[in-house]
């Protein structure tokens, strides 16, 4: 068994956390049998510049980062930072999850010539390249669940939903729990699960 | 519980500078010190977070030579102590790095440096492996966050039994990765105190006068072959060779995962002989004979520079001459710069064993659909008061004729994005190509960038030659001043040169992660210390034009630095501003009351050049509007804007 996946966005959105969960749960559950790996950035993170995790989990692991064309699933906080690490990483079977709210970068604000590409086209462009391309407002499912902090919940969610996580359920609610601030437990909680739901009924590409 | 202070037998998921941090616990370290340095900080950070509870002293010093010299000093009386940095942080430390070894420590000293192949955070790729070698003692280099936390542990037990300090190479993706680690126990007894003046001989040792360096240099010979036999057997050091191989590949540190996986990827893992070395200096010279002999090619995979591979080629040069070697240096396996991968150190073995790499079948859409990817530049944060500091100075500067060539020269922190632009022309931009600056963004202020502190000397030194087509400026934060800028202030009072240095003092190390300085008014554990007086200390030095100024006041702020850069000799300005980040975290923002008054705005920009993540301009309506989730109404954007159409909300 080998498990591959990217998740993307910008600093301050959770992207690390959600890998760090993902890592963690499948520690939990495989441990003595799997090795896991999360290669990071960090750094210009906190000033609003790209993040890209990498998750992996398996017996052949060694490496922090994944080969490109090897992402089993692709989970996109942002869709512009979905596309920058989709098209080099995507695997010609993976599937893409995209939270379609997008977080245009200081180049396009300072209103220069830069245009941000229309999230149909980072979809479609996905699509073209993965299996299959699931694309929700996270955001609004998130500040529907309490508050926009809990956006890395809904993609979580979502992620679990696809089937492509090697654990049950239960261990990560459990690593999520432990994982957020107690007061926010339970928005975290049905974050989780508007995000699961979001996988079934999203429109797909 | 802290995560580090678990018990042993628990696995768990640990970051390679969290692994680290373990395996200083396990040792039962005593002492730690730092200078925050990305990708190094988080060691000393989880240290700091555990020390109390785990009952050792850690602090963040004012510079990693500070920092090595408080570890060295502290380990001379039998202490286990560790000190971290990042690469660059190693060449403030050299001196005392250089000279500590003739004559050794007592208790275990653990020196640990994170270098940063890539430069994803650092000015340079500089690979300190050569500098353990540089000073003789012994390195090791961890492949994963496992060994990254037994090494430490190890590194400890290997100081105290060699007298010597012990070097732990990491890299980025080591110490920012994260990995699955077994724990160890926990050593529950710390070492005992003491001095002996007599130490190792009949008079004083830790002195650098009689018997003299050369004295002492011997004996540091005589430790090092004692060294190489603990590294022929050490366990980091492991040897696979299978029957009738004629390639081998010899890897150390990260390497090894990235050539074992690419190795399985081939199919050639079980075939070629595999010697990865974690103990890596000095070499273990007998296990690579035993490794090379029979062997045709070697193939060497190691990140950064080609440091064990010359090693390796000049020993096996009498050792094992049949052997054709390709690395860095020669056989141009791989460049002599940035990073390996899997997918790097597979297409490189590939012709070498004949095969091929599967093609990509979705290779062309890839490539057809990456011109719907734009840049994302790094900035500074919404509100930040550097912003309202580079808006005063261009301002400022705005006053001498346009054929004024100014020069700024930077310094390192998050004001170092003044350096960085932004991709903004109308040519088509892509993150492969190098910027294109829009003249007025905060991003092309600064014309020169290299290391902590170096800008007010350049400038001085630029103002000396003689140079007079246009103003000479230099930055610096506040955590840099304390760190590298005192005596380079003091060199330019005492040979007096006209130049103008800001100090752009936001109370905290914010590039590294907000950890607190001096000046920051709280001590390592967020609790209230009296904070250092800058101004103070710049007239103290004798700076003539000494002014504190208030960032987010444009006006004032531009006046000062008119007046400051009108001045004939030395002048400082301390713009402050607390850093946005932290002000924000203890006051709990809501949405922001700013706004942009449509019917009086005309389009102009003059707020989106500002820079500020939280203006964003439309160039479809020609109008400017304010994100106002991240907007921190700061009200930098209204000073600026001509019609006064920015306007603060009232609740």
């Amino acid at each position: 068994m080998e498990r591959n996946y990217i998740i993307a966005g910008i600093g301050g959105q959770g992207s690390i956390k959600i890998s760090h969960m993902i890592a963690e749960a499948a520690i939990r559950a495989h441990g003595d049998q799997y090795r896991a790996r999360v290669g990071e950035t960090f750094g210009a993170a906190q000033r609003g510049g790209a993040v890209a995790s990498h998750v992996r989990i398996g017996e052949g692991v060694y490496s922090p980062l994944l080969g490109k064309g090897t992402a089993d699933l692709v989970l996109a906080l942002e869709p512009l930072e979905g596309l920058r690490v989709g098209l080099p990483y995507l695997s010609a079977n993976g599937i893409a999850i995209v939270n379609t709210v997008k977080q245009e970068p200081v180049d396009v604000k300072i209103g220069g010539t830069l245009r941000y590409p229309a999230v149909d086209d980072i979809i479609l462009a996905l699509a073209a390249i993965g299996t299959r391309v699931v694309a929700f407002d996270g955001s609004a499912l998130a500040a529907e669940a309490g508050s926009a902090k809990v956006l890395s919940a809904v993609m979580l969610g979502a992620a679990f939903a696809s089937g492509l996580l090697p654990f049950e359920e239960e261990i990560i609610l459990a690593v999520l729990k432990e994982n957020v601030p107690e007061s926010s437990i339970e928005s975290n909680l049905e974050a989780f699960r508007l995000g699961k739901e979001a996988y079934f009924t999203a429109t797909e590409a | 519980m802290q995560k580090i202070l678990q018990q042993g037998g628990v696995r768990d998921l640990l970051m390679g500078n969290e692994a680290i941090a373990r395996g200083a616990v396990e040792a039962g370290v005593q002492l730690v010190a730092a200078y925050p340095g990305t990708p190094s900080s988080e060691i000393t950070e989880v240290l700091m977070q555990a020390s109390r509870e785990a009952g050792f002293y850690v602090e963040w010093s004012t510079n990693e030579k500070v920092s090595f010299e408080v570890a060295a000093g502290a380990s001379l009386l039998g202490g286990r102590t560790l000190v971290a940095m990042k690469n660059a942080g190693l060449n403030v430390a050299m001196d005392t790095f250089m000279t500590l070894p003739y004559g050794g420590v007592k208790g275990g000293l653990v020196v640990v440096v994170a270098d940063d192949p890539d430069a994803h955070y650092s000015s340079n790729e500089q690979d300190t492996r050569f500098a353990a070698a540089y000073a003789e003692i012994p390195c090791f280099e961890p492949e994963n966050q496992q060994e990254a936390k037994d090494m430490t542990r190890e590194a400890f037990a290997l100081s105290e039994r060699l007298s010597l300090p012990v070097f732990l190479r990491s890299v980025s993706r080591i110490s920012h990765a994260s990995g699955d680690v077994l724990f160890g126990d926990i050593r529950a007894e710390k070492n005992a105190l003491a001095f002996n003046k007599h130490y190792q001989m009949g008079y004083r040792w830790n002195v650098y006068g009689p018997p003299g360096a050369v004295y002492k240099h011997q004996w540091l010979h005589s430790v090092l072959p004692k060294a190489r036999e603990l590294a022929e057997t050490s366990l980091f050091n492991t040897l696979e060779k299978p029957a009738g191989a004629k390639i081998g590949i010899l890897a150390t540190g990260l390497g090894g995962a990235y050539a074992r996986e690419a190795a399985a990827r081939l199919g050639i893992l079980g075939e070629v002989a595999f010697l990865k070395l974690g103990f890596i200096y000095p070499l273990p010279e007998q296990l690579v004979a035993e490794f090379a002999a029979g062997l045709d090619q070697i193939l060497m995979v190691e990140e950064g520079d080609p440091v064990i591979e010359q090693m390796v080629r000049s020993f096996l040069k009498d050792a094992a001459p049949q052997v054709r070697i390709l690395g860095k240096a020669y056989g141009n396996l791989f460049p002599p710069y940035g990073e390996l991968n899997t997918d790097i150190v597979a297409a490189a073995f590939a012709p070498v064993f004949g095969k091929e790499i599967k093609p990509d079948p979705k290779a062309s859409i890839r490539a057809d659909k990456q011109a719907l990817v734009i840049p994302r530049s790094s900035t500074l944060c919404a509100g930040c008061s550097h912003l309202g500091t580079y808006s005063a100075l261009k301002a400022a500067l705005a006053k001498y004729p346009d054929d004024a060539v100014h020069i700024i020269n930077g310094d390192i922190g998050c004001y170092e994005q003044g350096g960085y632009g932004v991709f903004a022309t109308g040519d088509p931009a892509s993150n492969e190509e190098s910027k294109g600056y829009v003249a007025a963004t905060p991003y092309d202020m600064l014309d020169t960038i290299y290391v902590m502190g170096a800008g007010i000397s350049m400038a001085h030194g630029q103002s000396k030659i003689g140079y007079a087509g246009g103003k000479l400026v230099a930055v610096c934060g506040d955590s840099t001043f304390f760190h590298a800028i005192l005596p380079a202030l003091m060199n330019v009072v005492y040979n007096d040169s006209d130049i103008t240095f800001i100090i752009m003092d936001n109370r905290w190390t914010c590039m590294t992660g907000h950890q607190p300085n001096p000046n920051t008014g709280v001590n390592a554990f967020g609790e209230d210390y009296p904070r250092a007086d800058i101004p103070a200390i710049v007239k103290a030095m004798g700076v003539g034009f000494v002014e504190e100024c208030d960032s987010y006041d444009r006006e004032a702020a531009t006046d000062s630095l008119y007046r400051a850069l009108e001045h004939k000799g030395p002048s400082v300005v301390i713009m402050t501003g607390e850093c946005q980040l932290q002000k924000q975290r203890r006051t709990k923002k809501s949405l922001a009351k700013t706004y942009v008054s449509l019917n009086d705005c005309d389009g102009c920009r003059t707020c989106a050049l500002l820079g500020c993540p939280g203006v964003k301009y439309n160039p479809d309506e020609k109008k400017s509007g304010i994100d106002s989730v991240l907007c921190v109404d700061c009200g930098l954007c209204a000073q600026v804007c001509p019609q006064n159409a920015i306007k603060v909300r009232r609740r």
